[in-house]
């Protein structure tokens, strides 16, 4: 049993959270879930009387049910219990625990309990006054404490860390700025960063990618789970094994393949068993940095041919933070017939009706400087049996050819690191950014800047900005 | 003060209401149209949803009335023809702002969609009220175990764009009601009841104590929050004692048509990245058929494949997703083949039903389907003429045979959504709202 899957909402898992309620298909899942952690919990003689943290007397002792969910609660509910839940909780258990003569199958409603509460399963965020700033909202230490641990660690605060927030030491931007160090540098903390990449990157999705079977017969899952893993291996070793300039990201000039994928790049590999291996590529090859990649490169394509426009439309919203307008409606797309014509020229035929060409040359100027990349990210020369031609030229961001120009162009561009700090907020908050915490995030920017692009850098200072710690005037948010 | 919003994280890895009995054969009349007791038979709704609609010139018959005859596209549905009533000329009446969206939310709920502010990131929306299936629910869902059921077929859905385009059953803006792609995890939640409880095992009674605690919680917490986060958790609120009423309901009795089967093993995974469309839809379609059988809903959505969805029909030779082919000029005939056989399918869902006896008659004398898509023609985005069909006599309440009923007029497409609820015996009034508000019905397929 599996708990329910979340709903994406602006891009962002955590603001589909922040918004949508839960079903009942999705409570009943939760109470599966829940009643199946408390029974593996529990039938697990060894550990079990950890979990509770003191010696059941008998089959009914209240005080060590007291003790069990006083303990227990803080430490899922990321807070003390109040009186009125301690009772209700404790109540709970010694009626299971007599119901059974059982003392820990009484403590697994308990545990089941406290897991399907709103307690457990919302992050639960009222603010205090700001004693510094009247009229001001602010995280109170333990609300802070959990919001600091699931944006750096995916998973709720360590006793350490909620004791600290207790003893106010998450009240300062300096306070806060040294924990955070020290949660990035937990091993949790690349596993959810490379939960949020999968986000942000849409790599998620690669497991659901169709392709044409017969255009592209080395293609199945194996391959696409590698392409996964290759962008993953990449921002490992730039963030984590490096401590490097993000930007890297875009143009680098090496990556990472298994036989799988250095087949389909057409790149020599030293032999190898199952692994990765980094392998650097040719200076004269259009790959380079994730505009290279596979995952990309096949996402944002159709099952049989590439996608200008769906490329293009990703760099825009997804790396550039920018909107593109819907096609106006009832737009008659009819196309005089394309057989034989390139993807370029259908695209510029598409152009000549001026209300697509607006929005569309926004999108497929990017795109078409990756044709020479097909559906599943392989280098060609040919579309349609013609020679590519895969220059582009950009009013905004310059002329280039293949991916790795195309990342050197945007790596030079302030909106790419900006667009992924404001994408780093909103997973972290659940909101999107409004304008009030536009200053912050700027700041945030600045200092990610002057650290050298270090993503470790704008993980500490996301944290200790102000748009983090405190509350901001929220479009959406009631009074 | 501004309060922060309630947020949400995925963290776990790894009694009192009066549930209806089912159906038994010896409770009805005679004639099958009532219960011994003069009660009547229920009736059931259920939307059948498919992504980027029709071929126009080749779904619409050409004759109006009693005397129109299968087009290519309604050719599969020849062995249950008299219980179709085919609906043309209706147009969508929402504000038309986006593509898709405005269909979805526009033949599944009659309100505007609610575009969520992008500030730069991707664009999304959701409802802007309840979906026709949830109405219904409240209205012929309140005595049954399952309020009703999400069913989907193709997991190819667009899921970057918000609320609207990746579900078609919602309770309201912020509560889109999560679908179920897998037969097998279906059968177990539908008939999880079926298997005999030991009445000596405390264990159920627990897990009701538990659910109760958890609604103290809810309610504590509500008193700490605004308006719009106390709302989400009344929405909570009522999926757990839905859930709760499930624990404790009573095992279904099996009748003639109420048969327990083998559990499927069908669980929609897909072979060498392929989806199996057939056979997936097939359980699916057995499973609502037994699931109203045997009363346990009587509400259901069945998403086919999804709006602007990326459906790929390797089942009749094609490698590309339907919404790209839809938008390629050169490529209708496989947009075509794409609906016929979507039609197909659903063909197999209705004779499914019409083969379950209730009474005298069958599923289909006692339901009403409204099957539809999030576009009239995907090629171009148009809302106006929209392909529509209204499935089953619903007691008696539609013409039967069915008839092509054609608005000269660009009728209100809600005004359908009406006459299904009425149909169904829903007491309502309206449906949908600004230009998606109807309180009209279209009596042209009223018997």
């Amino acid at each position: 049993m599996t708990p329910p899957p979340d709903t994406t909402v602006n891009g962002w898992d955590a603001i589909g959270a922040a918004q949508l309620s839960l079903s009942a298909t999705s409570v009943d899942k939760y109470e599966s879930s829940g009643q199946q952690a408390a029974e593996i919990a529990m039938n697990d003689a060894g550990a079990r009387d950890s979990i509770l943290g003191c010696v059941p007397q008998s089959s009914s002792d209240p005080q060590c049910m007291n003790a069990f969910v006083a303990q227990f609660g803080r430490r899922a509910w990321r807070r003390p219990l109040s009186a009125d839940e301690q009772n209700s909780w404790a109540s709970v258990g010694n009626g299971a625990a007599a119901a059974y003569g059982d003392f820990y199958k009484g403590a697994a409603f308990v545990i089941a309990g406290l897991l399907q509460s709103p307690n457990f399963l919302y992050q639960i965020e009222i603010g205090e006054a700001d004693p510094t700033s009247p009229g001001r909202l602010r995280l109170t230490g333990n609300e802070l404490a959990t919001r600091l641990s699931f944006f750096l660690t995916g998973s709720t605060p360590s006793e350490e860390l909620m004791s600290a927030a207790e003893r106010g030491e998450l009240e300062s931007a300096e306070g806060i700025r040294l924990w955070a160090e020290t949660l990035v540098n937990q091993p949790g903390s690349r596993e959810a960063m490379a939960h949020f990449f999968d986000e942000l990157f849409q790599l998620r999705d690669l497991s659901q990618m169709s392709k044409d079977p017969v255009a592209f017969p080395s293609f199945g899952p194996a391959l696409a789970s590698a392409m996964r893993d290759e962008t993953q291996h990449l921002l490992d070793s730039l963030v984590w094994d490096q401590d490097g300039d993000f930007r890297r990201f875009f143009d680098a000039d090496y990556t990472f393949v298994n036989q799988d994928l250095a087949a389909l790049y057409g790149v020599a590999v030293p032999p190898m068993c199952d692994g990765f291996a980094r392998v650097t590529l040719p200076a004269d090859s259009l790959r380079g940095g994730f505009l290279g990649q596979a995952a990309f490169l096949a996402l944002m394509a159709h099952p049989t041919t590439s996608s200008p426009t769906l490329r293009g439309k990703f760099v825009r919203e997804k790396l550039l933070c920018q909107n593109i307008p819907p096609p106006p409606p009832n737009v008659d797309t009819n196309l005089p017939n394309t057989e034989g014509m390139t993807t370029r020229q259908k695209l510029l035929a598409h152009r000549q009706n001026p209300s697509c060409a607006s929005c569309h040359v926004l999108m497929d100027d990017i795109g078409l400087g990756l044709e020479n990349f097909d559906a599943i990210g392989q280098f060609r020369t040919t579309d349609s049996g013609q020679p590519i031609d895969a220059s582009s030229a950009l009013d905004d961001l310059g002329s280039f050819t293949g991916a790795r120009e195309l990342g050197a162009l945007l790596a030079a561009q302030p909106q790419l690191t900006e667009c992924l700090t404001r994408n780093l907020f909103r997973a972290a908050t659940g909101h999107v950014d409004t304008l009030g915490e536009s200053a912050p995030l700027n700041q945030v920017h600045a200092s990610f800047a002057a650290s050298g692009f270090s993503f470790k850098n704008a993980l500490v200072e996301t944290a200790a900005s102000e748009a983090f710690r405190f509350g901001a005037a929220q479009a959406a948010s009631s009074q | 003060m501004k309060r922060f919003p309630l947020n949400r994280r995925t963290l776990l890895k790894g009694l009192g209401a009066a549930v209806a009995l089912p159906t038994l054969d010896a409770m009805l009349n005679s004639h099958g149209t009532a219960y011994a007791d003069g009660a009547p038979v229920p009736k059931r709704f259920a939307t059948f949803f498919f992504g980027n609609g029709v071929i126009l010139s080749r779904w619409r018959p050409a004759a109006t009335g009693p005397s129109w005859s299968l087009t290519e596209e309604l050719a599969p549905l020849v062995n249950v023809k008299s219980y179709v009533n085919v609906v043309s000329g209706y147009k969508i009446k929402i504000p038309n702002l986006r593509g898709h969206h405005t269909g979805a939310a526009g033949i599944l709920s009659g309100y505007p969609f609610i575009a969520l502010p992008p500030g730069g990131a991707p664009y999304n929306s959701k409802f802007g009220g309840p979906s026709v299936d949830q109405i219904a629910a409240d209205a012929i869902g309140t005595t049954t175990t399952f309020p009703s059921i999400q069913i989907a077929v193709s997991k190819r859905l667009t899921r970057g764009e918000g609320p609207t385009l990746q579900f078609i059953s919602h309770r309201g803006p912020d509560s889109p009601l999560p679908q179920e792609f897998n037969p097998a995890a279906l059968f177990s939640r539908l008939f999880a009841s079926f298997t005999a409880h030991d009445p000596t095992d405390p264990r159920d009674r627990l897990r009701a104590s538990v659910l109760d605690a958890v609604k103290e919680d809810t309610r504590r917490l509500q008193a700490k929050l605004g308006a719009s986060d106390r709302a989400r958790l009344d929405a909570h609120l009522e999926s757990i004692n839905e859930v709760r009423s499930r624990i404790l309901a009573l095992p279904p009795v099996l009748t003639s048509s109420c048969v327990l089967p083998d559990p499927p093993t069908e669980d929609n995974h897909d072979i060498g990245g392929i989806e199996q469309l057939e056979s997936v839809s097939r359980v699916m379609s057995d499973l609502l058929a037994l699931a109203w059988a045997c009363d346990l809903t009587r509400v259901a959505s069945y998403q086919f494949s999804g709006s602007v969805g990326s459906t790929v029909y390797s089942a009749i030779g094609q490698t590309d997703g339907e919404h790209s082919l839809t938008h390629d000029a050169q490529r209708q005939n496989d947009v075509h083949a794409a609906v016929v056989y979507v039609m197909n399918r659903f063909a197999y869902l209705l004779e499914k039903l019409k083969a379950s006896q209730e009474g005298s008659g069958n599923l289909l004398d006692n339901s009403c389907i409204l099957f539809s898509s999030d576009v009239c023609e995907g090629l171009v985005h148009s809302i106006t003429d929209y392909p529509i069909l209204v499935v089953g006599r619903a007691g008696g309440f539609f013409k039967y045979p069915g008839i092509h009923h054609r608005s000269m007029t660009s009728d209100n497409t809600s005004d359908v959504l009406l006459t299904c609820l009425r149909a169904v015996g829903a007491n309502v009034d309206s449906v949908g709202s600004e230009g998606g508000l109807s309180t009209a019905l279209s009596t042209g397929i009223i018997a």
